[in-house]
């Protein structure tokens, strides 16, 4: 860079953080140490790699917290380092940038202009000289774009026509937008959440189970009740379409009501619920007979008891099977009034026995079918407009550093040997090919009026 | 089927091939002519490929699924060797030297050819499957393609200007010689990175805000996102190497390479080697 000789040059640490050879090095540490996560696989638990990895390596994983790589303390500092590199190269840059943006690219000499990197001259004899400035200036005007003027002390004047001098904002805007990204992200996970939830069908909840911890409970503020769950497939057997029928109920209103899928999702409030997996869950129901000649019908889902207390019967559901020879199975854990306890297999349409308390009773699997329980992703993130601004900005940023380039053309008319010298000059720090082009096309045209093109 | 998209891609995949071989004979002998029909074929190639590519789509549509043709392995490598010809193509036409198209032409056949012998690589159109039905899909898949293609061209100028030998003392005739300049690789190298950093950049960007539509978050540390980002740093590193004395030609060559070598293994050592988020660009 050209700020070599800094005047803060004195302070060692100073210059360190403000090279872009550190900020090299960063990079290549960044790169190199990012792949350490992508072999260890991250979020395992301490078992796992004890068992994986043997003794050994778990020592360094558990040191290095390499079951959590990104965020590590070592890597966080690098991404620290990383950044407070950029904040000092900003700043260190930034009195050479100013200097470069508030110059007057119009206070120049014809000496100076015999010594840019693009330049022509012409010696014209005096003329009509009025028109012949006319000319040239309308030429200028329509190759270069508008121009500012200057009179010069020897009586000459300089034109100046200028664009994109602005653009040396945008190696600011580019790294600026990278530090406001590292911003959203860290301000979204301090204010916002992640969480799960899993409901059936009907079922209505409150509050989610954080993702990083799922006996941690999430108060949503309001609630939401999954109404219906579709899975639809294609004839290839592939999934087409998971679908929620979600229902959002605050202060006791239904007040929203969406169709969620998996690249469509429902925002309330700040809370947005992701339609993220599904799973069946089976339920039947059975028609107990007892010994007294009393019946009943008891609906049994999974993962629940269901219990008659008259009889002192408890019922669970251990296992389902949807189809054994054309029927639907069903293994089911009885209990009774003296706390003992037996599991037996259940098929639709036959009856079987079983005593309990030593009594008597008679069991028939009457109905077996699958509810849906969807499972949803739910996050507040407000810090996510953060990052896609910041995403923006490195974006523009970029296109402006690469490509709009600060163009500068003059043209300078004053008194010389023949009597009138003309001086054509240009600079431009991108784009050259295109620079070249104007200002051959504003040399020819010049080299037309004067005579000298052929 | 005779005229179906499958067969004109696998006949572009052999138009490609003899496109590669003859920049090569062009490059080895010195035959201006070869280099000119070499040019003619690979655009002929181009064309054929495009045609391709619209008939697959709209075959896609024929069969009810009705998708981009960019959704798995197959459909991007078939794009990858297209935008690897197209951004070629145009330098070309730019520096009106063909010995490049040598170092080029190959990544676009080889492509091809994974893609259209591999047992790995299915190439039967596929329904997409409800995380991949967004329209960020194509928007996605085609700026991470963009960047990718112009990667692997820079790897070719990078490859070619460490043959070139040393800048003080580069090779003085033979083949070598008829390689560009130094000065003109370096500086079509870094126009090239700086063009696949870009959109690599805007790849990553639009990949992250597909992810927080569909998942909620916008990254999630998957090896595939993960890899993105090291190829990211990689390039950065080319980029800002060009800032400080001694980093230039030779080193920011050898990062053109290892930048691409890290390009591949996102897009491939991710899918085969590794598991996560990306599993369905592995068929």
């Amino acid at each position: 860079m050209k700020n070599k000789k800094n005047k803060s040059g004195a302070n060692p640490i100073w210059q360190f953080f403000s090279s872009v050879r550190l900020a090299i090095f960063l990079l290549i540490i960044l790169a190199v140490t990012s792949i350490i996560g992508t072999i260890i696989p991250q979020g395992e638990t301490l078992q796992y790699y004890l068992n994986n990895f043997g003794p050994g390596m778990f020592k360094a994983i558990k040191l290095l917290r390499l079951d959590d790589t990104y965020h590590s303390w070592w890597y966080l500092t690098l991404l620290g380092l990383f950044s407070l590199n950029l904040v000092i190269c900003t700043f260190n840059r930034l009195p050479f940038t100013l200097k470069l943006f508030k110059r007057d690219y119009l206070d120049v000499t014809p000496d100076y202009l015999r010594r840019v990197t693009y330049r022509r001259e012409w010696n014209v004899a005096s003329g009509d000289m009025a028109s012949l400035r006319e000319v040239l200036l309308s030429k200028l005007r329509e190759i270069a774009g508008p121009f500012r003027e200057k009179r010069l002390d020897d009586g000459g004047t300089v034109f100046l026509a200028e664009r994109g001098k602005w653009s040396y904002w945008g190696l600011y805007g580019l790294h600026i937008s990278i530090l406001i990204i590292f911003a959203g992200a860290v301000y979204g996970s301090l204010t916002g959440f992640k969480g799960r939830i899993m409901l059936l069908e009907g079922e209505t909840t409150d509050h989610a189970m954080a993702a990083a911890d799922p006996s941690q409970k999430i108060p949503l503020g309001f609630a939401v009740r999954c109404d219906r769950f579709f899975v639809d497939f294609y004839d290839t057997g592939a999934p087409k379409e998971f679908r929620s029928d979600l229902t959002i109920i605050d202060n006791g209103r239904e007040v929203m009501k969406k169709s969620i899928l998996v690249n469509d999702p429902l925002t309330y409030k700040g809370v947005t619920f992701y339609q993220s997996s599904y799973q069946s869950i089976p339920e039947i129901s059975v028609k107990v007979s007892a010994p007294s000649g009393a019946t009943r019908t008891l609906v049994i889902p999974a993962f629940q008891r269901v219990s008659w207390p008259e009889a002192g019967l408890t019922m669970g559901l251990v296992k389902f099977l949807s189809n054994v020879h054309g029927v639907p199975a069903a293994r089911i854990w009885i209990g009774d009034a003296t706390g003992r306890a037996d599991a037996m297999w259940l098929f639709q349409g036959a009856t079987k026995g079983f005593t309990a308390g030593g009594k008597p009773y008679r069991v028939e699997l009457l109905t077996a079918s699958e509810r849906y329980m969807t499972g949803l992703q739910v996050k507040k993130d407000p810090g996510v407009w953060i990052v896609w601004l910041g995403c923006t900005g490195l974006i523009l940023g970029f296109a402006i550093v690469f490509w709009v380039g600060h163009r500068r053309i003059w043209l300078y008319i004053g008194p010389g040997e023949k009597g009138t010298v003309i001086l054509l000059g240009g600079q431009t720090n991108k784009n050259k090919l295109q620079f070249e082009k104007d200002f051959n096309a504003l040399a020819d045209a010049i080299d037309k009026v004067t005579g000298e093109g052929r | 089927m005779t005229f179906s998209s499958s067969y004109l891609l696998s006949i572009t995949t052999f138009i490609y091939f003899g496109a590669a071989a003859l920049y090569l004979i062009h490059w080895v002998f010195r035959v201006e002519k070869v280099g000119l029909v070499a040019s003619m074929v690979t655009a002929a190639g181009l064309i054929c490929q495009t045609v391709g590519i619209g008939l697959r789509w709209m075959e896609s549509y024929r069969l009810g699924y009705g998708h981009a043709p960019l959704s798995n392995l197959y459909e991007s490598l078939v794009f990858f060797a297209w935008v690897t010809v197209l951004v070629y193509l145009i330098i070309e036409y730019k520096t009106k030297n063909r010995v490049i198209g040598a170092f080029a032409t190959p990544f676009a056949t080889l492509a091809m050819a994974y893609a259209s012998f591999s047992p790995d690589v299915q190439d039967n159109i596929q329904p997409l499957i409800p995380a991949l039905q967004s329209n960020w899909l194509i928007a996605h898949v085609i700026t991470c393609f963009l960047g990718y293609a112009s990667f692997a061209v820079a790897c070719g100028l990078g490859i070619m200007y460490l043959m070139r030998g040393n800048e003080k003392n580069p090779a003085g005739s033979g083949l070598l010689a008829a390689l560009p300049s130094h000065k003109v690789l370096d500086e079509l190298m870094h126009q090239t990175i700086v063009f696949g950093f870009l959109w690599l950049s805007v790849g990553i960007i639009t990949g992250a805000v597909w992810a927080n539509q569909a998942w909620g978050t916008y990254w999630s540390w998957d090896p595939k996102e993960t890899w993105s980002l090291i190829t990211w740093f990689v390039y950065a590193t080319a980029l800002h190497a060009r800032f400080v004395r001694g980093w230039q030609g030779r080193r920011i060559a050898f990062l053109s390479i290892i930048g691409f070598i890290s390009v591949i293994f996102t897009y491939f050592g991710v899918n085969f080697l590794l598991s996560g988020l990306h599993s369905y660009g592995a068929s």
